[in-house]
């Protein structure tokens, strides 16, 4: 009996892989100069320590990055194209998802523009002076990003909860199920008893 | 337990429905009109099941109950919980449409695997030797199930014995929980509704049995 007990401890204490929590869900969102991701599971289990790979639309490697211990991981592009970010965690959870061209942090966006040097120059001044010899602008370029990365914070907690809020199962939609259930199979009764009856 | 869209490949989501479409036609025949208000009531229980999470250790599982299905329905498994496996994944994006075909069969096989080999000790005249089958029930069929995920995934690329392991250790507490749920519903249904399974042994799929 003690024995058993302590199995059955044992078990519960067993570290269970949190791979067969139905639902995976990734999210990605521009951070400064990096893309930020979360990967996670629909019961509130993160993903750590699984691989992601990058990709652009055609298919092609860009490269690849890891959750941490929270199932958070940073993607640092390079290129001005849309990324696809794959993630597979076994039994069958896979996740792809996607972030546009546009979405892109500051240092894809310029890399447009300049077309073919990174233009990571840690020297803002020069930068600056260009930009207001181009348009008579009031703001300093440091300026500029300070205003981005405030904005960017006050925005990744709405992303958050609109994710969230996507995969929330609301007591509507399971009651919606069972009712399609029970009206399928109500029809399908009905039609075996018309059967049956004209077969009488 | 759902596989998602996109973790397989074409050749294995074809077999996948087409094994499907034969389970459903199948179980189509085999249901009489006086069982469909089972199979409806337990096409739901299925639907909810999934949501019923159970808190284990530092994650938690969600039940599945196509044992017990499958111990009711034997063949009318199929469509029932293709039923359910199709509204759960337009309603809550469980699994996918693409990979209905796999995780139909993936979840009702072991469902109808479990009604051949415990019908008999379902039928026995004690409701403890028919619970103690039902629960052997419920807990062999979601041992077989993660025995079908995993080689519906072998048959794509992974690793079969890996893939296997892991879904197969993550499924132990679901294993324990629905064994003793089915076992704790077997035992009820022989006290109040016994003819709910002698029904069936008179009514039993065709062709199959005699």
């Amino acid at each position: 009996m003690r024995s058993l007990r302590l199995a059955l401890v044992l078990l519960f204490l067993t570290p269970v892989p949190p791979a067969f929590a139905h639902k995976v869900i990734a999210s990605v969102y521009a951070s400064g100069d990096v893309i930020e991701g979360e990967i996670g599971f629909s019961n509130g289990d993160m993903a750590p320590n699984e691989l992601v790979e990058v990709f652009d639309e055609e298919g092609n490697k860009l490269g690849e990055t890891k959750t941490d211990g929270d199932g958070f991981f940073t993607f640092r592009p390079t290129k001005p194209v849309a990324h696809v970010f794959k993630s597979n965690l076994g039994s069958g959870h896979v996740t792809t998802v996607r972030m546009e061209a546009d979405e892109l942090p500051d240092i894809a966006g310029a890399a447009i523009a300049s077309d073919s040097p990174p233009p990571q120059d840690t020297k803002p001044e020069e930068t600056t002076a260009a930009a207001a010899g181009a348009a008579d602008e009031t703001l300093t370029k440091a300026q500029l990003t300070l205003i981005a990365r405030a904005v960017q914070k006050q925005i990744i907690p709405l992303r958050r909860d609109i994710d969230a809020y996507k995969e929330k199962n609301d007591l509507q939609g399971i009651l919606g199920g069972i009712g399609y259930i029970f009206g399928l199979f109500g029809l399908g009764f009905y039609i075996a008893a018309r059967r049956k009856m004209a077969g009488v | 337990m759902h596989i998602v869209d996109g973790a397989l490949s074409n050749d294995v989501l074809i077999g996948g429905a087409v094994l499907a479409a034969g389970g459903i036609t199948l179980g189509l025949k085999s249901l009489p009109a006086e069982k469909m208000p089972a199979a409806g009531v337990l096409s739901a229980t299925f639907f909810v099941a999934s949501l019923v999470h159970v808190p284990i250790g530092p994650s938690s599982v969600h039940l599945i109950m196509n044992g017990l299905a499958g111990l009711v329905l034997g063949w009318a498994a199929f469509p029932a919980l293709f039923i359910a496996l199709l509204l759960q994944a337009v309603f809550f994006g469980f699994g996918g449409i693409t990979v209905l075909g796999v995780n139909t069969v993936n979840i009702a096989l072991p469902a109808v695997l479990v009604y051949y080999i415990c019908r008999r000790g379902l039928a026995s005249g004690s409701p403890t030797v028919a619970a103690v089958w039902g629960g052997i029930g419920g807990g062999l069929a979601i041992a077989l199930t993660t025995g079908c995920v995993a080689l519906a995934l072998a048959l794509t690329g992974d690793e079969f014995l890996a893939a296997a392991k892991l879904t197969f250790f993550a499924h132990i507490p679901v294993m324990i929980i629905e064994a003793l749920i089915t076992a704790a519903a077997v035992y009820l249904a022989r006290q109040v509704k016994p003819e709910l399974f002698e029904n069936f042994a008179q009514s039993p799929s065709q062709g199959v049995s005699s």
